[in-house]
């Protein structure tokens, strides 16, 4: 392997024309960013459609990558911008879809699944924003400072969101393990699917 | 201590980055606060989430991609160079094309466009003779499209392409030409763009037509998923049944499978 070679070099010739080093950057990141996505969207095959078009953007855009700054900021900011520019354009046909989804956790499964399950749509049910820094700080390993990079802002703007994010998101769960949000659901996050199937 | 005094501390103490001191004065509020007690716990909790694993047509589809890239990068690499070598006019070109020149161009054109104008109008030249050369024009652009799209280099034929989409209203050769494109040219970049300037058309029948018959004929995933969406932005309802026959291919990619499901969707 060679995961010695950090990401900014390999993006650094990428940036230069050695196409092929991409290949060792989609090894190292595919899979952090479809899990990015897929616990945004709670969608596999949208996550995966948009791992594709972060790559795409990234051979695109590859000149505006400014060598030796961090990589994974910079991956990060294409990734949200991917993601916003997909439901900007498929909002009409996905904004109906939570309804569709079914209202309680399958019983078949283990109580950790379940329980998995029911943070996942508690995690879907914070705001766009919320759910966005909580995923990045909590979950693709980066510093408070590398988000404050990718959403540019500031530092202590970061930390503010993440503490009101988790506060948010321990009322909903809390809420909706005493089963309130199960019978009436906050569909009110367009562009987002309750994960039915993801998690299984 | 209250909560609002530790909340500016929390974060830090989450990702463990607080130095010991202070993150012992979190730990004695957490210890008093359920609320501050039960925050720290959701963030401890999400860990229950699993790591998920991408489908397997993820890496295919990302080589496609880069291939399909460097392929037409490397061409037009190269098909620059040989422009420039062979007619060195790129630096005239750039120079032409600065700002400043360009705005001098444009007040030239003007005057010479009036000055034209008016002695045309004197010598009593007509529209017919107009149209004719209208015509001509046409034609010429038409014959510059199709001999183009018989290229060698994927780049001139992607150019070509580009090229037809400056005609006013649809050429039947060329779009006929297009189609042909579409469904046989060999470089997955090409078939793309004949398809982003066929869907301008999408208006007429036939060309959806043609649309419909080349997605069954298509073996890029790429391409394929393309098609659906086309044909779904087109909201073609005759494309229902080729797209169910299309997904009972054994053989078909099955994210494209997937797509086509949701183009059926759409459509019906």
């Amino acid at each position: 392997m060679t995961q010695s070679i950090p990401d900014e070099e390999l993006m650094g010739q990428v940036r230069n024309g050695v196409g092929e080093m991409l290949g060792q950057l989609f090894e190292r990141y595919q899979s952090p960013l479809f899990n990015f996505y897929l616990k945004l969207t709670g969608d596999r095959s949208v996550s995966e459609d948009l791992v594709q078009e972060v790559f795409l953007r990234i051979l695109k855009y590859r000149h505006s990558y400014h060598p030796e700054t961090p990589f994974r900021a910079w991956m990060y900011q294409i990734a949200r911008n991917a993601r916003v520019d997909h439901f900007r354009k498929k909002r009409p046909e996905t904004a109906l879809e939570p309804e569709m989804a079914p209202a309680v956790v399958p019983n078949d499964l283990t109580q950790e699944q379940q329980e998995a399950d029911l943070l996942h749509r508690a995690l879907l049910e914070l705001t766009e924003d919320k759910r966005e820094v909580l995923v990045l700080s909590r979950f693709q390993g980066l510093k408070y400072e590398q988000i404050a990079e990718v959403m540019e802002c500031e530092v202590n703007t970061v930390k503010v969101r993440v503490h009101r994010a988790l506060h948010d998101l321990r009322e909903i769960y809390q809420a909706m393990e005493r089963g309130q949000l199960l019978r009436n659901p906050r569909t009110k996050v367009k562009g987002q699917r309750p994960s039915s199937g993801s998690l299984q | 201590m209250k909560c609002e005094d530790v909340s500016h501390l929390m974060p830090d103490y989450l990702q463990g980055e607080l130095p010991s001191q202070q993150a012992a004065v979190v730990e004695q509020h957490i210890a008093e606060c359920s609320e501050c007690a039960a925050d720290a716990a959701m963030w401890k909790q999400l860990a229950a989430l699993p790591e998920e694993q991408p489908g397997p047509s993820l890496k295919p589809r990302f080589e496609a991609m880069l291939a399909s890239y460097q392929e037409g990068r490397w061409e037009k690499e190269n098909l620059h160079k040989e422009r420039n070598k062979f007619l060195g006019l790129g630096a005239i070109v750039q120079w032409v094309r600065t700002p400043s020149l360009s705005i001098a161009w444009a007040a030239v054109l003007l005057i010479a466009g009036f000055f034209a104008g008016h002695y045309f109008d004197r010598g009593k030249t007509n529209d017919p003779q107009i149209a004719g050369l209208h015509q001509e024009l046409q034609s010429m652009r038409q014959l510059v499209v199709l001999s183009m799209l018989q290229q060698q280099s994927a780049s001139e034929r992607l150019q070509a392409v580009s090229y037809s989409l400056r005609q006013p209203g649809a050429d039947p050769k060329v779009l006929d030409a297009l189609l042909h494109t579409l469904r046989y040219d060999n470089s997955v970049d090409v078939r793309l763009a004949a398809l982003d300037a066929l869907s301008r058309y999408g208006g007429r029948s036939d060309i959806r037509k043609g649309l419909v018959d080349a997605l069954e004929q298509q073996q890029s995933p790429l391409v394929q998923v393309a098609l659906i969406d086309v044909l779904v932005e087109l909201h073609d309802s005759n494309a229902i049944e080729p797209l169910k026959r299309f997904q009972q291919d054994p053989k078909l990619d099955p994210s494209v499978r997937k797509r086509a499901d949701w183009g059926i969707q759409q459509l019906s």
